[in-house]
């Protein structure tokens, strides 16, 4: 293969062989390690990755709402109904008012405690039959009438 | 391809070098990833790989940095050895590939003019009177044409595959060939026979 004869004047046959330093295997031993080393840290950071990427995916996801919460809403938008109804007869009674405020301000320290939606649930029903009954109460006086003395 | 680096004893050809043959054993736990296989094989061919770099490169350091990369690599790779050329000649195209990609970055940078090299060369040669053997005659050439000078004449690689790993036609590699040897020719005929 080579290009070398008889009339040639390089001869690779004539170059010197080298070895390399004796020091040279243990660097690429080191080497090699280091390398596995990052390899494993790579591949745990990219497992630790797909892991977060799997629980932000989760986290992320609509959740659907506990029942609970549409038991509140229900009885939240009632009691708007209501309180609107009852205030459609004027004036409203103080002694009616006594009672309802009571049961606002316990609504009221209940969302300031954070209360959960179990818990703020029963006060707006029990501020919704308040209501009816101050509704009926109003009803009632409209049909008789003003009070003669 | 020729083994590259071989040696007469008593009579027979003896395998040195990349021409060296590997057991089965040996390349079967190396592929296992046994670091006692992969040092017999580094023990058996880092001359050879260190050698071809050195040749070409010139420079200990990056010869070093080579056979580095080489075995690094063959630790990868060896797995996927399929055994359908000899080892050596696997890992020589291995430690070919990794040569020529420091001549060609240093390239990069040097800017290096080959043409502008071997013309004084040629200078060097007609007026070389003090004595200069082969391997200082062959640092005088650049980086490529030593690389194409020993790949060819030493490792026996054809035009075309020379070609192929410096992304140039075959007939690029002849011409560089056949100038540098001329080159050498030069001067070593100046030479007394004094083998190194």
């Amino acid at each position: 293969m080579t290009s070398t004869g008889p009339n040639r004047g390089f001869d690779p046959d004539r170059l010197p062989v080298f070895s390399p330093d004796p020091a040279l295997w243990g660097r690429i031993v080191r080497a090699r390690r280091a390398a596995v080393r990052r390899q494993r840290w790579r591949a745990s950071v990219a497992s630790l990755a797909a892991a977060a990427s799997v629980v932000l995916a989760v986290l992320a996801l609509p959740r659907p709402v506990p029942p609970a919460q549409h038991v509140l809403a229900d009885r939240q938008r009632e009691s708007r109904q209501l309180e609107a109804a009852w205030l459609s007869f004027a004036p409203p009674k103080p002694e009616g008012l006594v009672h309802l405020r009571g049961i606002d301000a316990a609504l009221q320290a209940a969302y300031d405690h954070g209360a959960r939606a179990d818990e703020l649930a029963p006060l707006w029903q029990q501020r919704n039959r308040a209501l009816r009954g101050l509704i009926a109460q109003a009803q009632a006086g409209a049909n008789r009438g003003p009070t003669r003395i | 391809m020729a083994d590259g680096q071989t040696a007469r004893v008593e009579g027979g050809r003896v395998s040195t070098g990349f021409g060296q043959a590997l057991d089965a054993a040996t390349l079967e736990r190396a592929r296992r990833g046994d670091m006692a296989a992969h040092a017999a094989i580094y023990e058996r061919y880092a001359g050879a790989c260190y050698t071809l770099a050195l040749r070409v490169l010139g420079e200990p350091a990056a010869a070093e940095d080579v056979v580095q990369e080489v075995f690094l690599r063959m630790f990868g790779t060896i797995g996927s050895f399929r055994g359908d050329a000899p080892f050596g000649a696997w890992l020589k195209r291995m430690a070919a590939n990794a040569t020529i990609d420091v001549v060609r970055a240093r390239q990069r940078f040097a800017s290096e003019d080959a043409d502008g090299r071997m013309d004084a060369l040629q200078d060097v040669a007609m007026a070389a009177e003090d004595r200069i053997d082969a391997w200082s005659m062959l640092m005088r050439l650049s980086p490529r044409a030593r690389a194409i000078v020993i790949l060819h004449e030493a490792e026996g690689y054809t035009h075309r595959e020379l070609g192929a790993l410096f992304g140039q036609s075959e007939s690029y590699s002849k011409s560089i060939l056949a100038r540098a040897l001329k080159s050498l020719d030069g001067t070593t005929h100046a030479l007394p026979e004094n083998p190194t």
